[in-house]
């Protein structure tokens, strides 16, 4: 999409996660899709950094959910840019994934159904990340990572790269850790030599978000019955209820929340330091001046509206939107100031 | 004992003003020479590029791996499709809006060989160097000239033809540098006084008494043929007889144009001398491609079929429209209907063509297996200017390295730029890397 006759349009997000692999994964996408609807930022790329086509398929029901729900009829013909897949190797499918894609209606007819099919449907993650940031304004661009590093790593293996996220890309959010000393992590375990590269070479300021923060503000269960009654089958609400009735620990979406609005409030940030991995995935912040990472930091006082704001997100009714905008019209003109003369109307 | 002394590669026959290059000749290889020797050719690469993108419904065949029954486009080259390879999922990224807004047949067009952002500009224009170019440059020494950009529409190189983005950007291939296009030759006449003759080197008198007489090309050459002839044996004498008749055909063709010198179309200018009939210009060029490549004049030729975003209309085959607005189709049937039979009428050309170089056997291969042909374009769906999924197919072996016949389905987003390195190492002229490319296309060689 392109705004440059319309001055910066609002943030550009790309989201890179395990998807499907974890019920925040959905819930951070579904949380991203919200503040797009309202405008406050873009979606504008999605790579999966683990291996595994059924989280693909699941992903792009997610979107299709959301894309058919704005653009109708359209939805098929706007498929949007591609999902992109992590390259190699193969992860067990999640429960979640099954949920939603063996879901059926009493017909046998299955619920929802995927655009993908194979892993040609596909495209490589780091050059998803790549094409969408060429198209992004610069230092309007914002990349959430709840996952592991291994999309980003090879992003910056690509040439040009650097200077590319060095221009567009004001900051990178990753779920990971604890603050200040975490124990072992999946994420970091999962691609070592990944979150290392990304950490000590990623040009532009890094935020955690650790798990003691997911922790401490869960997304509640009961969202899933009371908030998505306007859908008959909702596929984020479908996967998420996998997770039982236990509300849901959500590092992303304490990720996904401060990419929207980091000037919100909503968190306080550590000073600045250096993140660590060690070789089994324990983490170490060091804090020092020349640091370029920052922990996400509880603040009770805000949970309850954290809380609420994860909700109203979440759960937000698609709205549908116009293809094309409509011309500029003020709805109330201007009434002419009878003390000066008209002027001539200007043509463009 | 063996004491035939080999035929030079480099070869001419001479004449007054005039100078023709041979073909592959057995005479050529020396006798003794290893089985290696005798059985190796230079590979050639040539690039077909056609506007306005394709209809892609009916140029996607719904299957992967060895081709069987061909979509409707691709039907006239049924007899061929063992011959080449049906890419799918290449991307130029370069050639989307990014920041710069309308203007994709300027940007597809500039970026289709160059793998770069073209600047949206009518003035100070600049793109990069094209990668049939580094190619050129590292191989051309080794021929007659380093490459060759062949056009069948005007090349105006001035004004606006996109949305701000200047005619330079849509009615080049390649690109010497960043900022200097190669304008290409459209006129039979001057693309064959560029292969065969000398001009330059005539005298006055003799380029008067050679217009004045229409000499062919092979009288003046005759001599020199003659004498040839008489140290070749049965088969060499067969090729080059076949050859020289080749190019005879040629000469009468373009005579033929220049008395015809009618109009191609109400409307649109014609230059002197260019065949009236879309297909009749193609061929004339085409089989100049076939003996520039054949008589190792050149290993590199762009050929830009028509000019991107062009208006032209096909009333050859009933299609009054112009090709340019019946893209934006907006889904009308019958609007889609004219697009497929042009895009079909396109491939029925090239299908020909290959047919020649099908035909002209090098030692145990054919001029197309030592070839690589890239046809393709810089849009998929005209309709909505779609840069991902170009329609591309690579005809020949590269020198039987190929594996060919199949429909070979990349991922979504793979970069154009892939497939330009794995083109360049078999030309011979190796990179790192080009344009956006993250890698090799894999899956194109025989292992």
């Amino acid at each position: 999409m392109q705004f440059s006759s319309a001055g910066k349009p609002p943030l550009g997000i790309v989201y890179d996660s395990d998807f499907g692999m974890s019920a925040e994964s959905v819930l951070a996408l579904a949380l991203l899709r919200g503040f797009a609807g309202k405008n406050i930022s873009r979606l504008v790329g999605i790579s999966i950094s683990s291996p595994n086509l059924k989280a693909a398929q699941l992903c792009d029901v997610v979107e299709k959910y959301y894309a058919s729900a704005t653009t109708g009829m359209a939805a098929m013909f706007f498929q949007g840019p591609p999902l992109g897949l992590a390259e190699k190797g193969k992860t067990a499918d999640s429960p979640l994934m099954k949920a939603v894609l063996d879901l059926k209606d009493p017909d046998g007819k299955h619920i929802y159904e995927s655009r993908i099919a194979d892993i040609n449907d596909t495209a490589v993650g780091q050059v998803v990340i790549r094409n969408m940031l060429m198209a992004q304004h610069a230092g309007n661009a914002a990349i959430v990572s709840a996952g592991p590093a291994t999309n980003l790593a090879k992003l910056l293996m690509l040439r040009g790269a650097a200077d590319l996220i060095q221009d567009k890309v004001k900051f990178l959010v990753l779920t990971g850790g604890d603050y200040p000393k975490g124990k072992s992590e999946t994420n970091f375990t999962a691609d070592i030599d990944a979150i290392r590269k990304v950490l000590a070479d990623w040009p532009t300021p890094i935020i955690i978000a650790g798990r003691e923060l997911g922790k401490a503000l869960p997304y509640p269960a009961e969202s899933f019955e009371k908030d998505f009654s306007y859908a008959p089958h909702h596929p984020v609400a479908d996967a998420c209820r996998v997770a039982g009735s236990s509300d849901i620990p959500a590092a992303a979406l304490a990720a996904a929340l401060y990419a929207n609005q980091a000037d919100a409030g909503y968190f306080k940030l550590s000073d600045t330091g250096t993140l660590s991995i060690s070789e089994d995935g324990a983490s170490t912040f060091q804090p020092s001046g020349d640091g370029k990472h920052r922990f996400l930091l509880f603040d009770p006082e805000k949970k309850q509206q954290i809380i609420e704001k994860y909700r109203e997100m979440v759960s937000a009714k698609p709205v549908p939107r116009m293809l094309r905008r409509p011309p500029q019209q003020n709805a109330d003109p201007p009434k002419p100031d009878p003390a000066k003369p008209p002027t001539a109307e200007k043509k463009s | 004992m063996i004491t035939r002394k080999a035929l030079n590669r480099r070869t001419f026959l001479r004449g007054t003003g005039a100078a023709v290059a041979l073909p592959f000749l057995d005479s050529m290889v020396p006798a003794m020479a290893n089985a290696a020797t005798k059985t190796e050719r230079p590979v050639r690469m040539a690039f077909l590029y056609v506007p306005n993108g394709i209809d892609m419904r009916n140029w996607n065949p719904d299957y992967e791996g060895k081709l069987t029954h061909l979509p409707r486009i691709l039907k006239p080259l049924e007899n061929f499709k063992e011959h080449f390879n049906l890419v799918s999922n290449l991307t130029h990224n370069a050639g989307r809006a990014l920041l710069d807004g309308a203007g994709d047949h300027g940007r597809c067009c500039a970026a289709y060989l160059t793998g770069v952002q073209p600047k949206k500009t009518m003035v100070d224009i600049k793109a990069g160097i094209s990668f049939d170019q580094i190619v050129a440059n590292k191989i051309g020494s080794q021929t007659r000239f380093k490459s060759l950009e062949l056009a069948m529409e005007d090349a105006r190189q001035a004004g606006d033809c996109d949305s701000g983005y200047s005619c330079a950007y849509t009615n080049n291939l390649a690109w010497r540098s960043e900022t200097q296009p190669l304008p290409p030759i459209m006129n039979p006449r001057i693309l064959f006084e560029r292969l065969f003759g000398e001009d330059a080197t005539l005298s006055p008198e003799a380029r008067k008494r050679r217009n004045q007489y229409r000499l062919s090309v092979l009288d003046l050459v005759s001599a020199d043929a003659k004498k040839l002839t008489g140290e070749l044996g049965p088969s060499d004498k067969r090729k080059l007889d076949e050859y020289l008749s080749s190019i005879r055909d040629i000469e009468l063709q373009i005579e033929k144009a220049e008395k015809d010198n009618s109009q191609i179309d109400p409307g649109l200018d014609k230059p002197y001398g260019i065949p009236a009939d879309f297909a009749d210009h193609f061929r004339l060029m085409t089989d100049m491609m076939t003996v520039a490549f054949r008589a190792d004049l050149t290993r590199v030729m762009t050929f830009l079929m028509t000019r991107e975003g062009t208006s032209r209309a096909y009333r050859e085959i009933g299609i009054p429209d112009g090709h340019h607005p019946l893209t934006h189709h907006r889904n009308q049937e019958d609007l889609m209907e004219k697009v497929a039979q042009i895009n079909t009428y396109h491939v029925q050309q090239f299908a020909a063509w290959l047919e020649k170089l099908q035909s002209i056997q090098e030692g145990d291969s054919t001029l197309l297996d030592n070839s690589m042909i890239v046809y393709g374009a810089g849009l998929s769906d005209g309709n909505r200017h779609l840069h991902e999924d170009l329609p591309t197919l690579i005809a020949g072996k590269g020198g039987n390295r190929f594996k060919t016949g199949r429909r070979i389905v990349y991922r979504r987003e793979t970069p154009m730029c892939n497939m330009f390195l794995t083109m360049m190492d078999r030309m011979g002229a190796p990179a790192d890397d080009f344009g956006d490319s993250t890698g090799r296309l894999e899956g194109l060689d025989l292992t």
